[in-house]
């Protein structure tokens, strides 16, 4: 089960498994000690409350830099898809892909959150032209 | 058919969809999933018989015959579209 960790250093909070060997933000070493949720809710800054559908795509796109895949360069679909990943956001609480539909079984769904794991699908694996169920992202 | 509003996928099936109904005079009943929790719940009740025909999801654009349980799932030609509607 994940859990939060806090660096003792820098107040840099991590939610994994285990807690990292180095602290990203401020570089010391084993200096997580594991916190609860609601004091790791408490020390994350409140700055951004909520991404702008630009503000998500130049995200994704600074995601895929240096990855074998990239943002579908057709503009006019990325723009449905963020539509959609916005819309369910709305009405559903979280980016979901608009080219699926949740199951209702909360860990099951979190598969479809945008951007989501999708090299392990049929849809990518070993293909040349391979991309996304939705097709937001595609290999270069 | 199950589709999404925001789903570019569905997007491209619907004018097959149109062709089909006027050619071969086949009515789809198209469900829009994101939209509308009576059509989510439809689609999520047949999730055993559609999820393996679908990647283990449930995806869109999803085509569906609940009297056969025949499932077409995804972007295809119109001709596939059309031999499976006419099965």
């Amino acid at each position: 089960m994940k859990k939060y960790w806090r660096c003792f250093v820098c107040n840099d909070i991590h939610y994994g498994l285990n807690p990292p060997k180095v602290c990203p933000t401020c570089l010391a070493e084993n200096a997580y000690v594991e916190i609860c949720a609601a004091e790791a809710k408490r020390i994350i800054p409140d700055t951004e409350t909520g991404f702008s559908k630009e503000k998500f795509l130049e995200a994704i796109e600074t995601f895929t830099e240096k990855n074998e895949f990239r943002v579908n360069p057709d503009r006019e679909k990325v723009m449905l898809l963020l539509d959609g990943v916005f819309n369910n956001e709305q009405n559903h609480s979280l980016k979901y892909c608009p080219c699926r539909l949740i199951t209702k079984d909360f860990v099951e769904d979190l598969k479809l959150v945008c951007p989501c794991n999708f090299q392990i699908h049929e849809t990518y694996k070993d293909k040349e032209d391979g991309e996304c169920w939705c097709g937001l992202f595609i290999r270069r | 058919m199950f589709h999404g509003r925001e789903c570019p996928h569905c997007k491209n099936m619907m004018p097959y969809v149109d062709k089909l109904e006027e050619e071969e005079r086949i009515k789809l009943e198209r469900l829009e999933v994101w939209h509308d929790e009576k059509n989510a719940d439809l689609m999520r009740s047949y999730r055993e018989i559609l999820a393996p025909k679908c990647g283990g999801q449930l995806r869109t654009p999803t085509f569906f015959d609940p009297e056969t349980n025949d499932v077409l799932c995804g972007e295809v030609e119109y001709e596939k579209l059309k031999e499976w509607a006419k099965k």
